[in-house]
């Protein structure tokens, strides 16, 4: 076909339109889901490169952890999410409204403990006194550090409850469908992954000796 | 619940109960005070195992057509290892640390 009989087909209201083939064969939603995930990726990999100049190159570095009980509970907690969250995605897929409702609304009130906890981890480093810009052990730049990077997924994980409890929500009522739980779903493992990195970056690399 | 779910969520829970155990290895070595290098190696190598686990199977990619695979991959690979370029510098400032007596 010539470009001039390419350009006719598409414009005349009566032929089919000609378009190339997409390469993914991925829903236009779920492709735009992946590709914030990508750029999400590459915002955290940005935080990661920048921790760990500032790391590497400070010899005075604090090691305030004593004890990660907490931040075990949390993990857990989030990991355990993950596999309601693929539960309730299973049973959207096979029509269980019920079942994908009630587990998707596991999954975001998980979340959102998840966010307290968080919460209160930060509120007890502020009164230990570590602030964005000072802390009693070392380098300013800990605290600004440590906020920034744990800010990431909080502000992550907190959002992605709400937005969970939302679409679980709308779900219910026929305005969602299970495509719309995938993607979520795909959020939802993307954040716990980071929360995986996190966790040792920041809390495991740095155990008081 | 169908045998088709039934099986998916068993996959679903063997990669959770293979998660939670590398977590909890994890969280044993992060209590071991190893040094620096040795910490480091041991953690990415946990991280990445995790990183595949969750992609490949609890973000499905591994049932998405090859192309968009291959996009996905090939893509963060490069940009992830070219961004790690940045820090490398941070030894040139360990070493040659500027001071507050800077020359007369």
């Amino acid at each position: 076909m010539t470009e001039a009989t390419m350009s006719h087909a598409a414009s005349s209201p009566h032929t089919p339109q000609v378009f190339e083939e997409s390469p993914f064969s991925i829903p236009s939603k779920k492709l735009a889901m992946w590709l914030f995930i990508m750029s999400d990726i590459m915002t955290l990999a940005a935080c990661f490169a920048a921790y760990a100049f500032l790391r590497n190159s400070t010899p005075d570095w604090p090691r305030p952890f004593h004890s990660v009980t907490i931040v075990a509970v949390m993990t857990f907690l989030m990991l355990t999410t993950c596999l309601t969250m693929l539960i309730g995605l299973q049973a959207a897929q096979a029509g269980d409204k019920a079942g994908a409702f009630r587990w998707i609304m596991v999954t975001g009130a998980g979340g959102l403990v998840f966010a307290l906890l968080h919460i209160r981890e930060w509120m007890q480093m502020m009164a230990e006194g570590v602030g964005m810009f000072h802390n009693p052990w070392g380098t300013s730049a800990f605290g600004a550090a440590y906020y920034i990077i744990t800010g990431f997924s909080l502000l992550h994980i907190g959002v992605g409850s709400i937005a969970l409890l939302i679409v679980g929500i709308r779900y219910q009522g026929g305005r969602y469908k299970a495509n719309d739980i995938e993607i979520m779903n795909l959020y939802w493992q993307f954040v716990t992954l980071a929360w995986l990195f996190i966790v040792p970056a920041v809390y495991l690399m740095n155990m008081a000796r | 619940m169908t045998t088709a779910q039934t099986q998916g969520i068993k996959k679903y829970v063997v990669v959770y109960l293979a998660l939670v155990v590398l977590t909890a290895v994890q969280f044993f070595v992060g209590y071991q005070n190893l040094e620096g290098g040795a910490l480091i190696v041991r953690m990415l190598t946990f991280g990445g195992i995790e990183t595949v686990l969750v992609v490949l199977f609890l973000m499905n990619l591994s049932t998405e057509k090859r192309s968009f695979f291959n996009f996905f991959v090939f893509f963060m690979l490069f940009v992830l290892t070219t961004m790690n370029i940045i820090w490398t510098d941070s030894f040139r400032l360990l070493v040659f640390r500027l001071t507050n007596t800077g020359p007369s």
